[in-house]
């Protein structure tokens, strides 16, 4: 059976794929600054459902390998709450919390793509936080479908240019060989 | 799938280590970040049983560092390789962008690898990808084992879409890096390929082009608009099974009942609840109105006997002022 390489470039990875250009990290950038301050959390992370980080906002205690690691588990996290829906017959649950003594974790999803976490403390609500996430979430929404339909701008075209040869030197160097 | 972020001049790959239980997938993920260099690895998490057998998966970032200007990430993760922890195992699976598959090279261990890479298959058909097409390298684990079958035998069975394979004997490290190595070079390549196919038709089709979080083909409004039927919160005892995508109208809920929407359910099967967001205190009493079928009698029982109760005090009360009022003579 042929797979060539591509039908599953030009297909799959192309609709897919997530790509994101500097005007579109700002316009999301502004969305969650305003978001952080009107719902007075401290942090907030946008996240693929992948387990990518997309984009930060805040000021949280954590390393940039923290974060990374934080956006692995919240798309686990969300995934498996996902699969339980789908066993109880829900579609998808759309928001997720997590309670701590004094920092509390809330996952709101957004979109289909992509999923919001908020990091606060008490000097906040949850009923706020959820009211603001939400809002923000549909805010986000619309924007993605702006970034949809406006299409290719153009930049980045030759930014992945020279990757590929860069890539082997780089992976001898990591790998060390 | 891989997320390019031209804004941080970042890619993100991620990388999963698939196959049987006990092949050593976490095992190779241990190596990686004992012997990566300290500035390129993140802490290995594990989400793991008290046994320390793999429940969801371990996970490692790992920096590649700037190429062509372009950080470079990968993301390391494992499965559960017990046949026990498919879903789960399926989970990670999403938006993956390359394999390895671990094997155990033991003779006896031959069915699993075969069941496992079986269930690979499955998986990844689940998310519209295939064996072919995806990025994957084979690594023939526990080499060092008597009971090691060749690696043509192992080939064979495992191995009919011809990736390459590594040899590895991951207890000692041996092989893992190159096995990686392999597998990220395959991953980059990828990109690369699709960015040329990808741009090379973004012209002819420039909405597809770049693809934007949220917006599939079909772009729902967020929150995800909930049936307002929904009886999920606390269900009566025979559930009604709703379809998987139910054709609910796809209105925007106001933000306030949107937000509290997963705070408080709409239990009552035709009840909405629809209460402002503020704090939790006042917002109890309207959810005692929607409680769950099931429980009902439970609340009427309470009803009834806080009823009883407010006729025993006023026959009480009424009986003492008659009392009071024959005593002083004020009735006959």
């Amino acid at each position: 059976m042929p797979h060539p390489s591509r039908q599953y470039s030009d297909n799959d990875l192309r609709e897919s794929r997530l790509v994101f250009y500097k005007e579109d990290i700002q316009q999301i950038d502004s969305t969650l600054r305003e978001f952080l301050s009107r719902s007075k959390s401290q942090a907030a992370l946008l996240v693929d459902k992948d387990g990518h980080l997309i984009t930060q906002e805040g000021s949280a205690d954590m390393t940039e390998t923290d974060v990374d690691t934080i956006s692995a588990l919240v798309a686990g996290c969300f995934a498996a709450t996902r699969e339980m829906a789908r066993i109880l017959g829900e579609e998808e649950f759309t928001a997720l919390f997590h309670q701590g003594r004094k920092d509390n974790l809330q996952l709101t999803l957004v979109g289909q793509r992509t999923i919001l976490a908020v990091l606060f403390d008490d000097s906040t609500t949850i009923g706020m936080v959820r009211l603001y996430a939400a809002e923000a979430a549909r805010k986000l929404t619309s924007l993605f479908r702006k970034i949809l339909s406006r299409g290719e701008t153009g930049h980045g075209e030759n930014e992945l240019a020279d990757f590929e040869q860069a890539a082997a030197g780089t992976l001898d160097d990591v790998f060390g060989m | 799938m891989v997320q390019i972020n031209f804004a941080n001049k970042e890619i993100q790959c991620k990388v999963v280590y698939y196959g049987p239980g006990m092949s050593g997938k976490t095992t190779n993920l241990e190596v990686v970040h004992k012997k990566a260099p300290p500035t390129s690895k993140g802490e290995l998490t594990s989400i793991a049983t008290e046994g320390d057998r793999t429940l969801f998966f371990d996970f490692m970032p790992l920096d590649l560092g700037n190429i062509a200007g372009i950080k470079t990430k990968f993301q390391l993760y494992t499965v559960p390789g017990q046949v026990y922890y498919n879903s789960t195992r399926k989970l990670v699976l999403q938006g993956v962008d390359g394999v390895v598959f671990v094997a155990d090279s033991q003779a006896e261990k031959i069915e699993e690898n075969i069941e496992a890479m079986e269930n690979l298959r499955a998986n990844l058909k689940e998310y519209g990808r295939d064996l072919h097409s995806i990025p994957i390298i084979v690594q023939f684990n526990k080499r060092d084992l008597p009971t090691a079958m060749t690696c043509e035998e192992l080939n064979e069975k495992l191995n009919p879409m011809g990736a390459p394979t590594f040899e590895a004997v991951a207890a000692t490290g041996e092989g893992v890096f190159p096995t990686l190595k392999a597998l990220a070079s395959l991953v980059l390549e990828s990109i690369n390929r699709d960015k040329k196919g990808g741009m090379a038709s973004a012209t002819a089709a420039p909405a597809k082009a770049a693809a934007a979080p949220g917006a599939p083909r079909k772009m729902p409004t967020a929150p995800k608009p909930m049936p307002a039927p929904a009886a999920d919160g606390a269900p009566a005892a025979p559930r009604p099974v709703r379809p998987a995508a139910p054709a609910a109208p796809q209105t925007v809920r106001p933000a306030a009942s949107a937000a509290t929407a997963t705070a408080s359910r709409p239990t009552g099967g035709t009840k909405t609840v629809k209460r402002p967001a503020r704090n939790a205190e006042p917002a109890r009493r309207p959810e005692a109105g929607v409680r769950p079928m099931g429980k009902v009698n439970i609340k009427e029982r309470k009803d009834a006997s806080s009823m009883m109760l407010w006729v025993i005090v006023s026959t009480v009360i009424l009986g003492a002022g008659a009392f009071l009022a024959w005593k002083f003579n004020l009735i006959g």
